[in-house]
Formats: structure tokens, sequence, C-alpha cells
């Protein structure tokens, strides 16, 4: 039991990344049916911004607000360079757009930066636990989750209370009616893309303060998570994809400390697997959203 | 009729031929000219081939993007060097290897039929999810999966080293043991586009690039899209495998990091280049980045000089570094997916070329075809209820139909016209009620089954195959149409329909290039095609005037007889309902309100207060 409660704790601490990045990925599908696979390079360039502050001899108090603004930016241009001439295109053009937006990103570091592996310091509280009764708590894990619960409720506001909140909510119910309805459809798409991108970068500070360190590809495996957890969590479903990142989150968790010692590195690998099973059994996803063609 | 074995077999034989001619003696030309160093860039280029021409089959035919494909290699790699390896080696590297691996031995040849069978069952299981989520979620969930497997495969690779040597140490063979003669991969490369380019005009290969072009469309056409993606998809895996296994026969050695990312992106990257659609535009492909990348690979290592002048220093360095090539790919992804999504060539291909230039304008239309008599059969829709939320679309609505006449139903905008058909055509499940077609009780049958049991309509927003001719548009549906059908009725042959359809002059022309009548003609040319008891059409005449919906019911009866079809037909063009019809229902608010004669219909209070204002009918 107690170690459930520990698995749970440290799963929520997890999932919060994923879910903020699982939300960022959704928003954008909802605008523009976009998947995007290079959700992650906001995670990337901000990685080098941190190696670079690191250089400097700046804290992070520094580079955490470098990463927000990067991940925005990074968001905005990689819509005006590359997605703005591919709306309304078939799903391959867009999928494979967005993978060869995160090659070319890559290739970039790779190019002028370095194939190797860039470090930076870690701040000193991410390893420094408490304890409650039984149970030690991270105090990263507290201050990430208390930071994404706010940022989610943030996002909620702005989602429902805001005219902008509701033309980017009608143009993911039906981008064509909103259009007609008089909801622009270049500021909807770039305000998607900047919640993303500011999204991206929240959780970005985070991955980027556990891993310590950035490679030029650094951006596939967050990307991973947030486009698994929105798939889980059933594509389109903003509340879905959250409530993905949390499972997903917690079930990493639960499965590395469950998993029998020789097949522990296979966490990952089993947690692919369990989201095939997932697709083969309830292939809508956890949330089903409906989506009727029209015909 | 078809198969046409000269276009549909010989002809690609023999395009194929010549393709895979040009291409291996282009490669070895180059080697001459390059000398032995090019020659372990020629056999790697050939056997990139195989791989590409294996993703091709199923990425171009069913428009699906996979990432998976070398994740099937990397499971036939490590299959094929676990059965091929000499024991002696094995016990040497992996002595603890599962299921007694590290004592088997059955030689190269029989370990690729091995790696084949072992990686075909895994895709097996894999095309079910790819099928299932794909059926709810379309391509774009079926990608990530496949995506995933790219993953798994490469984790379990990786940290599972008693089975596969593990990250760094990986499988080796004893030296000399790695394949020392081209003869196999320049055999396996002609079977590959011998196999890529039949598939794509056989039957199956057909149905899947029908269903690519429109899925719903194909559907109600009778095409089942997961069979032929399935087909597919089994057939490009045992082609991969197949190049897999030679690509580690050659490297004599696999590591996990050989079938991951890397090689995804290069083998995606020829497959779009060139252009995936289409068997020369894949090895196209495959010859221009391997030039490209070895080109870049060159320059950013060394620069190069024009007239004496060294380019690798300012300012031309922060272009000529390494790993140039990794930017080279990553720009052409994008730059084509940005600006010629089709690729280089798009679908052309080299027989298609060599048939139209030879066949030129030679052959004569067919004479004026013959109608074929229906067989009597009846449509029963009863009861019909269908709620979208709290709105009643359908309210106990129902018609019949026999094949011998043609059935209007008419009603103001949102009275649930195409509700009705969609309903009928299994597209809308109901909450309640029946369509029964002569003794077959269909309701809430997915769509294929009910067009193979008789029943095929056309789309109110034309949802024609675009990228494809108007001859295979038609023989499409003709192929999906005729399986299933137990009975021998005599049905018009493609060339007839395409006559009679008036577009014997565009027969070769694709469906995007048609105006807009035209496209309306060739959609019902279409849905007769497949030899329906019924054409159920929503709405055949919108957007056309009066003269051009005056000719669409010659069409439409023309089209009815020819096939020996009964009509259902929707349309709020009170003229034309009037001038085809024998019999019409007026629906409004999801009810029937009226049905009779045309004439009485009109004259009918309700149908003029309901469909008309109140107003007079001109």
């Amino acid at each position: 039991m107690t170690e459930l409660t520990q698995n749970l704790i440290d799963g929520l601490g997890r999932g919060s990344i994923y879910a903020l990045l699982a939300l960022g990925v959704a928003i954008v599908f909802g605008v523009m049916h976009l998947l995007n696979f290079a959700h992650g390079e906001m995670i990337t360039v901000g990685g080098y911004l941190t190696y670079w502050t690191a250089l400097q001899g700046w804290s992070w108090w520094v580079a955490a607000p470098l990463v927000l603004v990067g991940a925005v930016v990074t968001s905005l241009v990689i819509e005006r360079v590359a997605f703005s001439r591919v709306r309304g295109s078939s799903d391959f053009t867009l999928l494979l757009t967005s993978f060869g937006v995160h090659f070319v990103v890559s290739a970039m570091f790779l190019l002028y930066v370095s194939a190797s592996v860039k470090t930076f310091d870690r701040p000193g509280w991410v390893a420094d636990t408490y304890a409650v009764g039984p149970l030690r708590v991270e105090v990263f894990d507290t201050v990430v989750i208390a930071t994404a619960v706010a940022t989610l409720l943030g996002t909620s506001l702005l989602l429902n209370r805001t005219m902008f909140g509701l033309s980017l909510r009608a143009a993911a119910a039906d981008f064509d009616t909103a259009r007609l309805m008089g909801v622009r459809s270049d500021t909807v798409i770039r305000g998607a893309f900047a919640l993303s991108g500011l999204l991206a970068g929240i959780a970005g500070i985070f991955w980027l303060m556990r891993a310590g360190s950035t490679v030029p590809s650094a951006g596939i495996d967050p990307m991973l998570k947030g486009v698994l957890a929105a798939l889980i969590g059933g594509l389109g479903s903003l509340r879905g994809a959250v409530a993905g990142g949390f499972v997903l989150g917690i079930a990493e968790v639960v499965l590395r400390s469950r998993l029998p010692d020789g097949i522990a590195g296979l966490t990952e690998g089993v947690v692919f697997v369990l989201i095939a099973l997932l697709f083969i059994f309830r292939p809508q996803g956890l949330v089903s959203v409906a989506r009727a063609e029209r015909v | 009729m078809f198969p046409d074995r000269r276009r549909d077999v010989a002809l690609p034989l023999l395009g194929a031929a010549l393709l895979w001619a040009v291409f291996v003696g282009g490669g070895l030309l180059y080697e001459m000219v390059a000398g032995g160093a090019a020659e372990r860039l020629v056999t790697v280029m050939f056997i990139d081939a195989i791989v590409v021409l294996g993703i091709g089959i199923y990425v171009g035919n069913t428009g699906i993007l996979s990432f998976g494909h070398i994740g099937f290699g990397s499971i036939a790699g490590y299959t094929f060097a676990l059965f091929a390896i000499a024991p002696t080696e094995k016990l040497n590297r992996i002595p603890d290897a599962p299921f007694g691996l590290a004592e088997v031995s059955v030689g190269p040849w029989g370990a690729v039929v091995i790696a084949v069978v072992v990686t075909l069952a895994v895709a097996a299981v894999i095309g079910v999810g790819l099928a299932r989520s794909g059926a709810e979620s379309g391509a774009v969930a079926a990608t990530v999966i496949t995506l995933a497997l790219l993953f798994v495969t490469h984790e379990v690779a990786r940290n599972w080293p008693d089975l596969t040597g593990g990250e760094r140490a990986g499988l080796f063979f004893t030296i000399g043991g790695a394949l020392d003669s081209r003869i196999p991969v320049v055999v396996c490369l002609a079977g590959a586009v011998v196999v890529a380019r039949l598939f794509a005009t056989s039957r199956s290969g057909r149905l899947a690039i029908v269903a690519r072009e429109d899925n719903l469309a194909a559907r109600a056409m009778g095409v089942n899209p997961l069979v032929q993606q399935m087909i597919a998809l089994l057939l490009s895996v045992a082609v991969v495998s197949i190049g897999a296994s030679l690509r580690v026969y050659e490297d004599g050695s696999i590591l996990p990091g050989n079938f991951f990312f890397s090689y995804t992106l290069l083998t995606l990257v020829m497959l779009i280049v060139g252009g995936r659609n289409g068997v020369t535009g894949a090895i196209v492909g495959v010859a221009v980045i391997t030039a490209a990348r070895e080109l870049a690979r060159r320059l950013g290592q060394d620069g190069f000089e024009v007239f004496g002048v060294g380019l690798d220093g300012p300012p031309l360095d922060w272009v000529f570094r390494e790993n140039l090539q990794t930017v080279v790919l990553g720009v052409a992804m994008l730059g084509f997916m940005l600006w010629r999504p089709g690729g280089l060539l798009d679908d052309w291909e080299l027989d298609r070329w060599l048939g139209r230039t030879r066949a030129g304008d030679a052959s004569d239309p067919p004479d004026d075809p013959a109608p074929h008599s229906p067989r009597d059969r009846l449509l029963v829709v009863r009861d019909v209820e269908v709620a979208f939320g709290g709105f009643r679309a359908l309210d106990r609505a129902g018609i019949e139909a026999t094949t011998s006449e043609v059935v209007g139903i008419i009603g103001p905008n949102g009275a649930g016209k195409t509700t009705l058909v969609n309903v009928v055509t299994g597209v809308v499940t109901p909450d309640s009620g029946t369509v029964i077609l002569g003794d077959l009780d269909l309701t809430g049958r997915p769509p294929h089954h009910v067009a193979r049991a008789g029943l095929v309509r056309t789309f109110q927003n034309l949802r024609l195959f675009s990228a494809l001719t108007v001859r295979e548009n038609v023989e499409g549906a003709a192929r999906a149409g005729l399986r299933d059908r137990n009975d021998d009725r005599a049905v018009p042959g493609v060339d007839d329909l395409i006559f009679a359809a008036g577009l014997w002059e565009h027969a070769d022309r694709r469906a995007r290039e048609l105006d807009y009548g035209n496209s309306r003609r060739l959609e019902l040319a279409r849905a007769a095609a497949a030899a329906p008891d019924f054409l159920l059409l929503d709405e055949p005449t919108s957007g056309m005037n009066d003269a051009e919906s005056l000719a669409m019911v010659q069409q439409v009866r023309r089209m009815a007889a020819l096939v020996g079809a009964g009509v259902v037909v929707i349309d709020h063009d009170l003229n034309f309902i009037t001038s085809i019809c024998d019999r019409v229902y007026c629906l409004d608010q999801g009810r029937v309100i009226a049905q009779g004669t045309p004439a009485e219909v009109k004259a009918n209070p309700l149908v003029q207060r309901a469909y008309l204002g109140g107003a007079e009918p001109s």
C-alpha cells in the first residue's frame, strides 16, 4: 500500500510534465489536425539556451525565463516557416512536415554545436526529499505538481473565460464553421502555437532541470511522451490529453518499480506495448471525441 | 475487360525490367568510373532500394505514413543474424541465448526465410492494431503505432543482451562469413521491383489505392480498406525483411542503432523525394539521395575547390562542415513536403507511359452499349429514427423502392434527406428501424457490406478518386463491386460505362482535371460500375443550371438502364425530380409528410407549406 502511494506520488510528478506536453500537442491538433512531431524542439532549443547560460555562469533564475521565451518563439517560428504552408494538407504531408522540422532543427545543432552531450548543473534542490509519514516526497515533484496544477488551471481559465479561448475551442470543434462565424484562422492558429509553446516551455524547464544535459536529438523523448499521452487520452480532447499525461506518468513509475530486474530496462518498451494493446481494444483512446465525417 | 493482361501484367513487367536494368547498370557504371572504393556504396544502394520499394508497397499504395518499417527490418535483421551466424561465434558472444538459439544454424538463405516468416507473424499482429485504430481515429493513430513499434524494437534490441548482444557488442559474423557476392542482392532487387509494380496493378493494390484517394467513397463502392491495407502491409514487410537481412549480411554485423531513426529518416526521404506513389519514383529517390548524401559527406569532410580556390574556408565554412549529409536529409524531407509533396515523379510509371504513347488515341469508342434488365428486388426502409444529440434528424421515416422505378426524395434543407441515404448505406447507424434489400437485412451493416449487397451511392459533395484517371475511377468501382455477387447477371463493361457517361475522350485524364459537369457524370458512372441493384444519388444536380439538370435526367436514366438498377434520388430541384421520378416522397423535419406521383406530391398542401414556404410552385 505504501509502495503504491509512493508510486502514485512519483507518477504524478512525472505525469505533470507529460500532461503539459500533451495539452500542447492536443491544442495544436485541435486547430489544424496536425500531430506535431516537432513538439520536442521547443525543449531542444531550451536545452541549448540553458547550456549557454551555464557557460556564462548564470543561474537557473536566468535560464528558466529564457527557456520559456525560447519555447514560445521557436513554436511561432516553426509555425510561420513550415506549418503555415501546409495548412489543410493531407495527414501524410502534415506528419512528415513536422518530422522534417524535427530533423532540420536537430541537424542544425549537430552541425553548429556538437554531436556530443552538453551538460549543465542541475539546481541543488532537485535531489532533496522530505518525509510525509512513511513516504519520501521529492521537493522537485512538489514544485512540478504545484506548477502544473496552477498552469492547467490558468489554461482552463484562458480557454473557458476569454474570447481567444472560445475561438480556439470553436476552431477545434469545427474549423470551417468557426471561420464562418468570424474566427480569424491566422490569429487562432498562431495563438494555439504560442500557447502550446508556452506549455512546452514550462514542462521544458523541469525536464531540463531533471535531465541536466542536452543533445541535438533531445526533442524526441519529450515529443514522444506528449504525443503518446495525447493519443492515450483520445486525440482532439484537451481533458483527455491531460488525463493521458498523468496515466502515462503513473504507468511508467509503477512498471519501473514492479517489473522483474532482468527486464526493468524495458519499461518504455512495455509502455509502448500496453499503448498498442489499448489501441487494439479501445481504438478511440480513453476519452472518445465524436468526429463524424460529414458526407 | 480486366485484368487487361497487356496493361496490368506484360507492360509492368517490361517496365520493371527496364527500370531494374537502368538502375543496376547505372550503379555498376559508376563503380567502374569511381573505382573499388565505390563498391560498397553501390551494393548498399541496391539494398536500400529493396527496403525503400518494400516500404513503398505499404506507404505508397495505402497513403498511411509508417515509421515502423525499419522496426520490422530490425526484427528481420536480428532473426536473420541469430539463425545465420555460426554456432561457434554465437557461443562466444551470446552463450545464454534463450530457446537454445546459440546452437542453431541454418545457413544464410534458410535464415532469410525464417526472418521473413517471423517478421510477418509480428506484422500480422501489429496490422490488426493498425487497422482497428486506423478505422476509429484515422491514419494519424496508425502512424503513431508504427512509431511506437520502431521504439519498442530498439528498446528490446538494446536491453536484451542475451539475445541481441546488446547496445555496444551486437552480433557479428565470423570473418569472411559476410556476403561476398553481389548477385543475390541484384536478384532480390529485381524481385522487389517486379513485386512492387505488379502489386500496384493488381486488384488488391488498385483497391488499396482507391481507398487511399477517398476512404469513404471506396467503402461506399464495396471496398473494405482494412483488408487491402493488411495485404499491402504483409507484402511490404516481407520485402523489407529480405532487404534488412541482406543489409545485415552485407555489413557482417548488426547493432540496435543500425535499424533506428537515421535509417528510417534515410529510407523515408528516399521514398518521398522520388515520389512515394510509384515504383519509378522510389528507385529515382534512392539514386538521387544516395548521390546527394555521398556528395554532402565528401564536401562536409574535404570542402572543395573551384578554379583553384578552396571553398572550405570562410565564408562558406558554415555550410561545408561535418555531418552536412544529415542536414541534407532533413532539408530534403521538409522541402519536398512544403513545396512538392508528390516528389520528383509523383506516380509516373514507365509502363504506363509506354502504354499510352503506343496506344495513342487509336482506340475506337465502343458501339452503343445494350441495356441490361434488372432483377426484381425490393428496398424497404422502415421506421428509421436517428438523433444527433437532442436533434431528431429522422423520426420514423421510411421509403420503399423497386428496381424498375425511379424514386425521389424531396424536402427542405435539414429535412433529413442525406441522413436517410447515410442510414441506408451504412454510414450512419440508426437508433431504431430497419433497412431491408430483398431478403437481406442491412440495418447497421458497414458501408462496404451494403455496397456489395447491391446499394451504391453518390455523394452530394463530389468524392472522386481525384489523382486517378477517369478509367481508373470506374474500374476501381467495377473491381470492388463484382466481388461477392452471387448472381451471374451480365454487367456492362468499363468502356461502355465511360462511353455512356460521355467521358470517352477524357478516359485517360485525372479526375481532378475534369470540369464540374464531367465530375458529376463520372461520379454517376463510377457508382453504376459497381453493378448495384439500386443507385442512390445524393443531389446529382447540385450546382447545375436548368439545362444541365435536364441533361442529367437523361444521364441518370441511361445509366440506370445500362446496369439494370433502380434509382433513389435526393434533390431539391423540383423540376428535376418531377421529370425523372415515378414516385416521390417528401420529408420534413425527419418525417415523411407525403408520397405519390410527382404531380400528387406537388399538389399536396402540406408539401407546399413545408417545402415551398406556402408559395405556389412555379
